[in-house]
């Protein structure tokens, strides 16, 4: 909502400058989004007095002018029709930055030096007369500021409203809450003593409202004797400064009223009208209207229509019909006051896709009441300014409009609720202030029953907002709850999350978090299955994009895309996580499966960032993200089998993924991504990742913390190599002697794999160091040599080894 | 045998004084500290001693041998240096350390976790909940009817007829309240979808959700609790003001700005010239809400704030484009 200040003062003088007018209204609720000085930026654009034409050497339809600016004498070369010698009228000088954004320099045309440039109203924002240069009275003296000559300051304050505010959507209501925090009296331009009596006798047009619950209420009033032209100045001016494009006195007086009183009005030419009547109803099969803005409007049946005998003349509320629409010739005018239902206009503006400054009001509930003060205020300035005749009377069809409710406010609930001590009669001064009456019931209540205009105070606690509101938030005292102490309890699984992601960080990898919403194209370019279950995606009814219209049901893409994104910012060493949930539909009426994720991917140097000089160019690989999961395993303390996969996924490089399991499912994987999948996502270096359930992973019992008393004798550490055939894993040599559950065992660990000089093609070394210890005695050689030899003889039985001698 | 131990002492000492060379050394360090050397040759000779005294001039002994060591050892380095590390090649202390760079939380996760420590601090349970949500639990219950003007402040990502994408964490107010009788404190952060994508609003982000609910529970006590939480995430002393606004679901409604943080209150382009930040929205749970999961509002009463995570860790860091959160570019994770 924009008003000017001047306009504001014609109903109130708040003896405060705008700033603070406008800071007021910011809190008393009523937020102020912006305050603009009007023609600030003006001051080179001055009034001037033409006292030479001549015709331009070089160019027919171009004048040269000398133009008096105060003392000085300008060249100005102008290209107006009505340019002539002795018009007063307005040069923008170097310097001036007009309304369109050009800012004025000295510049030649056509070979000629132009000090400036003579304007048109359209330049300078006071019209829409671009035809020719402005004409101005003689009187202005040249020289002055074109600003302070014609008197245009002013500031423009735009009010944010919030939906519950319709009695502010008019520089009337505004005024009214300038009245309730300055405590001065607002004089509104109709009393309601003046309002005429519309009892539909006499006059030579009808209304019917076949649908009395979406129009309560339909006033209208006949015009005749009416000249079309255009607006007085003051009132052009005010719709240009709130930015409504004057049309002609009738338009301008119809949209002037509705920024006044927050009551839009429609003018229809009457001479258009079937019938001479209008009906209110809901569309006939197959009828459709053309709105002003030229569009044609398909009609669903449930939206209401203002029709004439005939044939819809406006769209209730929203739109008026270009069949009806006022023009040049129009001489007798149907003025319309109405009050429409708000959900209904809301449902057809929405049907529509049409959002007007009439819908705005009326889905806000304008002033039932207000009807017809609206009417006359309009009626009155036709009369003023289009020459209009009022016919006597006119026509207020009106169905039960149900009264405000009578309100019970309590006291000591107002204060318990905000926390202060106020006065009874505190509460009832704040409230009269924005002309809410307040009758006292006994010592601790007050009967009040809100205006008309206030549709939202339907509640004692909407009083006690309004009270609160008045006497200013920041008056209210600041405590704190006496509440009782207890323990929050904290859920385990964010808990859990937020250690694992303390866990990435520290292993180098930099939290990445995606839109939820992606591309359905993302499991083709992973070559998921038709049938995958990763496919079951949930689908929004209307995404911004293509590529964002259904939610993820793997996070995995989203990361990849951040590789390419890093790769193409010259980023190539690439470590990043991201914990967050995927959605699987389950059916349209029940809320889709929300799995959380932890997926991470990895490229290019293994530790990005560390310096060359130590950690040289070694790229990341499979044992690089092995490690990664054993970190998180050996953190959670869970359970889990890492198994090579003998199907490997679409998207991984076949022979290079693993797969989690525990509890009888799937609880992750990790991989290298083959490299086809990666150049989908427009990667051209090798990827890695690694993909954790966390909902399965969470719900894995950790094993318990336990002490185990520290050895006290020392360990023997033997070492033997085994050639074993290609197809052999080292780790199953390990997992081997484990599984032999030799007591005096107390770790292997495989040290080295060696192919080439002095192996066979097709074997390859494997060097392992076994850990001996005896809890209750230092080990000797013997003790040793037998577990050792039992051990290597499984090996080579086991696997078809032989002990690489030397 | 104190006097020999005490003029060996001296001697090496005088001795080491007197070395020139790094070679010279490990002459000295045979002569004096080897296995054969002179005080290790005294030391032996500690077992004829008295028995009595036999304590005392070990300790003598050893704490001659450890002088004496450091002395080498600071000889050793000088001459060391002396000879421009002779000794081996020099550290080059200039070089980068060996450091293995750890990644970042992402900035919202950082903000995020400041914000909900600052509420656990003062007792309220964290706990999260659907993305995609019900409509009754994302507007109807939060007494925003169908066809309400309010959900025009909502631009609401719909799946069909009854699911959408939360467009705000408040849904979990009606979730807790239907679970659990007050006193209720919670906070619910996550995050939440409008189908808005500029400079200033991207299509996901992230709120942190609060509530509190018991008996007796005034605006005040909202005015208080919020002011503490601003002032621990923004340093105490700074202004705060709160104006009235609307939600359906709070009654009153308000909305809490700080000084702005990059102008200090004077007035710049980040404040659009009004020396405020609006940081959050907050009120005191409207009856209806009440209503809906079965309280008495006559009986308890309770506030409920929101605020939004890209937008404070937007302050706090200076960031200017929003959507540069969701690009998860290294260079800009790098930062926080």
């Amino acid at each position: 909502m924009k008003f000017t200040f001047s306009w504001l003062t014609q109903y109130i003088d708040p003896g405060l400058t705008p700033a603070q007018v406008a800071d007021r209204l910011t809190m008393a609720g009523l937020e102020v989004d912006s305050v603009e000085e009007l023609f600030a930026t003006f001051d080179n654009v001055r009034v001037a007095k033409v006292l030479g034409v001549e015709r331009h050497p070089d160019a027919d339809k171009l004048t040269v002018c000398r133009v008096e600016v105060g003392t000085e004498e300008k060249q100005i070369v102008c290209g107006a029709p009505n340019v002539r010698a002795g018009l007063t009228t307005a040069v923008a000088l170097p310097g001036a930055k007009l309304p369109s954004g050009l800012v004025i320099k000295k510049a030649k045309l056509r070979g000629v030096e132009s000090q400036g440039m003579l304007c048109s109203a359209r330049e300078i924002g006071l019209g829409e007369e671009a035809g020719g240069i402005m004409e101005l009275p003689d009187s202005l003296a040249s020289g002055a500021p074109l600003a302070e000559a014609l008197g245009l300051r002013d500031t423009v304050i735009e009010v944010d409203l919030t939906p519950n505010r319709a009695d502010c959507a008019s520089v009337l209501g505004i005024a009214r809450e300038v009245g309730g925090f300055t405590g001065r009296k607002m004089a509104s331009p109709v009393a309601e003593t003046d309002l005429p009596v519309l009892d539909g006798t006499n006059v030579p047009f009808g209304v019917e409202v076949e649908d009395p619950v979406a129009c309560p209420r339909y006033a209208a009033r006949l015009l005749t004797g009416i000249t079309i032209g255009p607006s007085p100045w003051w009132l052009r001016r005010q719709l240009l400064a709130v930015g409504v494009r004057p049309i002609n006195n009738v338009v301008d007086v119809t949209n002037f009223v509705m920024l006044e009183y927050g009551q839009p009005l429609h003018a229809f030419d009457f001479d258009r009208l079937a019938g001479q009547r209008i009906v209110v109803r809901t569309p006939r099969p197959g009828e459709g209207i053309a709105t002003l803005d030229g569009q044609e409007r398909t009609l669903e049946p449930e939206m209401l229509l203002i029709c004439d005998a005939e044939k819809p003349v406006a769209v209730a509320g929203v739109m008026g019909g270009a069949n009806s629409e006022v023009g040049p010739a129009t001489t007798r005018v149907l003025l319309e006051s109405a009050f429409f239902n708000p959900v209904s206009v809301r449902r057809t503006a929405r049907t529509l896709k049409m959002s007007t400054e009439a819908s705005y009001r009326f889905e806000r509930g304008v002033d039932p009441q207000g009807t017809v003060k609206a009417l006359e205020r309009a009626a009155r300035l036709l009369v003023e300014i289009a020459g209009a005749t009022p016919v006597p009377g006119g026509i207020d069809r009106k169905a039960e409009i149900p009264e405000p409710p009578l309100l019970t406010l309590r006291v000591a609930r107002t204060n318990d609720l905000l926390g202060t001590v106020y006065t009874r009669k505190e509460i009832a001064a704040a409230l009269n202030a924005i002309e809410i009456a307040a009758e006292e019931k006994d010592a601790g209540t007050l009967m009040v029953r809100p205006p008309s205009f206030r549709v939202d105070l339907e509640r004692e606690v909407d009083l006690i907002e309004e009270v609160a509101r008045l006497k200013g938030y920041n008056t209210i005292p600041t405590t704190l709850p006496l509440v009782p102490m207890r323990f929050p309890a904290q859920d385990r699984q964010r808990e859990l999350h937020r250690e694992l992601a303390r866990l990435f960080v520290s292993l180098g990898f930099s939290e990445a978090i995606n839109y939820s919403f992606v591309a359905a194209q993302h499991c083709d370019l992973l070559g998921l299955a038709a049938d995958d279950a990763a496919r079951a995606f949930v689908r929004l009814l209307n995404p911004l994009a293509e590529e964002q219209s259904v939610l993820r049901t793997t996070l995995l893409p989203g990361l990849l895309e951040n590789v390419r994104h890093n790769l193409n910012h010259e980023s190539p060493d690439i470590r990043l996580f991201e914990i967050g949930k995927s959605f699987f539909s389950r059916g349209e009426a029940s809320l889709p499966e929300e799995r959380l994720r932890l997926t991470a991917v990895a490229s290019g140097r293994r530790h990005p960032g560390a310096p060359r000089l130590h950690a040289g160019e070694a790229a990341v690989d499979l044992y690089d993200l092995k490690g990664v999961v054993e970190q998180v395993l050996a953190m959670l303390r869970v359970e889990v089998r890492l198994e090579a996969e003998a199907l490997a996924r679409s998207y991984a490089a076949p022979g290079s993924s693993m797969r989690l399991t525990g509890n009888g499912r799937e609880l992750g994987s990790f991989g290298r991504l083959a490299p086809e999948m990666g150049r989908g996502f427009g990667i051209k270096q090798e990827v890695y990742f690694l993909d954790l359930d966390l909902d399965g992973l969470g719900a894995l019992a950790p094993a318990p913390k336990g002490f185990r008393s520290l050895p006290k004798f020392p360990a023997v550490k033997w070492d033997a190599a085994f050639l074993v055939p290609e197809n052999v894993g080292g780790g199953d040599l390990i997992a081997a002697i484990r599984e032999a559950n030799e007591p005096l065992v107390e770790e292997a660990e495989l040290f080295d794999v060696y192919r080439g000089k002095s192996i066979e093609a097709g074997w390859k070394s494997v060097a392992i160091a076994v850990t001996y210890r005896a809890a209750d005695r230092t080990l000797d050689d013997r003790a040793v040599g037998k577990v050792h030899q039992r051990l290597s003889d499984m090996i080579i039985d086991r696997f078809q080894a032989k002990l690489r001698e030397g | 045998m104190e006097e020999e131990i005490l003029r060996l002492k001296a001697e090496a000492l005088a001795a080491l004084a007197a070395l020139g060379e790094a070679g010279e050394l490990e002459t000295f360090r045979v002569k004096y500290l080897g296995r054969k050397g002179q005080l290790t040759g005294l030391m032996r000779m500690l077992g004829q001693a008295a028995a009595e005294e036999r304590p005392r001039l070990g300790k003598l002994a050893n704490d001659v041998r450890q002088e004496l060591e450091t002395a080498f050892e600071a000889k050793s380095q000088e001459l060391a240096a002396r000879a421009g590390g002779a000794g081996g090649p020099r550290e080059d202390l200039t070089l980068p350390g060996r450091l293995v760079p750890f990644g970042r939380l992402h900035p919202v996760t950082q903000v995020m976790e400041e914000v909900c420590g600052v509420f656990a601090g003062l007792g309220f349970a964290v706990a999260e909940g659907p993305d995609v949500e019900m409509d009754y639990y994302n507007f109807e219950a939060l007494n925003i009817p169908p066809h309400h003007p309010a959900r025009d402040m909502h631009d609401t990502f719909y799946i069909n007829e009854t699911l959408l994408l939360r467009t705000h964490t408040s849904p979990m107010q009606v979730r807790t309240m239907e679970r659990e009788k007050p006193p209720l404190r919670m906070i619910a952060p996550g995050k939440v979808y409008r189908c808005d994508s500029d400079i200033t609003h991207t299509p996901m982000f992230h709120q942190v959700e609060g509530f509190l609910v018991d008996r007796k529970v005034s605006f005040a006590d909202l005015k208080g609790v919020l002011t503490t939480f601003i002032a621990r995430m923004f340093g105490e002393g700074g202004a705060v003001r709160f104006r009235p606004s609307f939600f359906p679901f709070t009654e009153p409604s308000a909305e809490v700005d700080i000084a702005c943080v990059i102008c200090g209150g004077k007035g710049c382009r980040v404040c659009k010239e009004t020396g405020w930040l609006e940081i959050l929205g907050a009120g005191m749970i409207d009856p209806e809400v009440f209503k809906a999961v079965g309280y008495d509002p006559e009986e308890v009463s309770g506030f409920a704030f929101g605020l939004g995570i890209e937008r404070i860790a937007m302050l706090k860091y200076g960031i200017t484009d929003i959507r540069l959160f969701y690009e998860n570019d290294l260079r800009f994770l790098a930062q926080f």
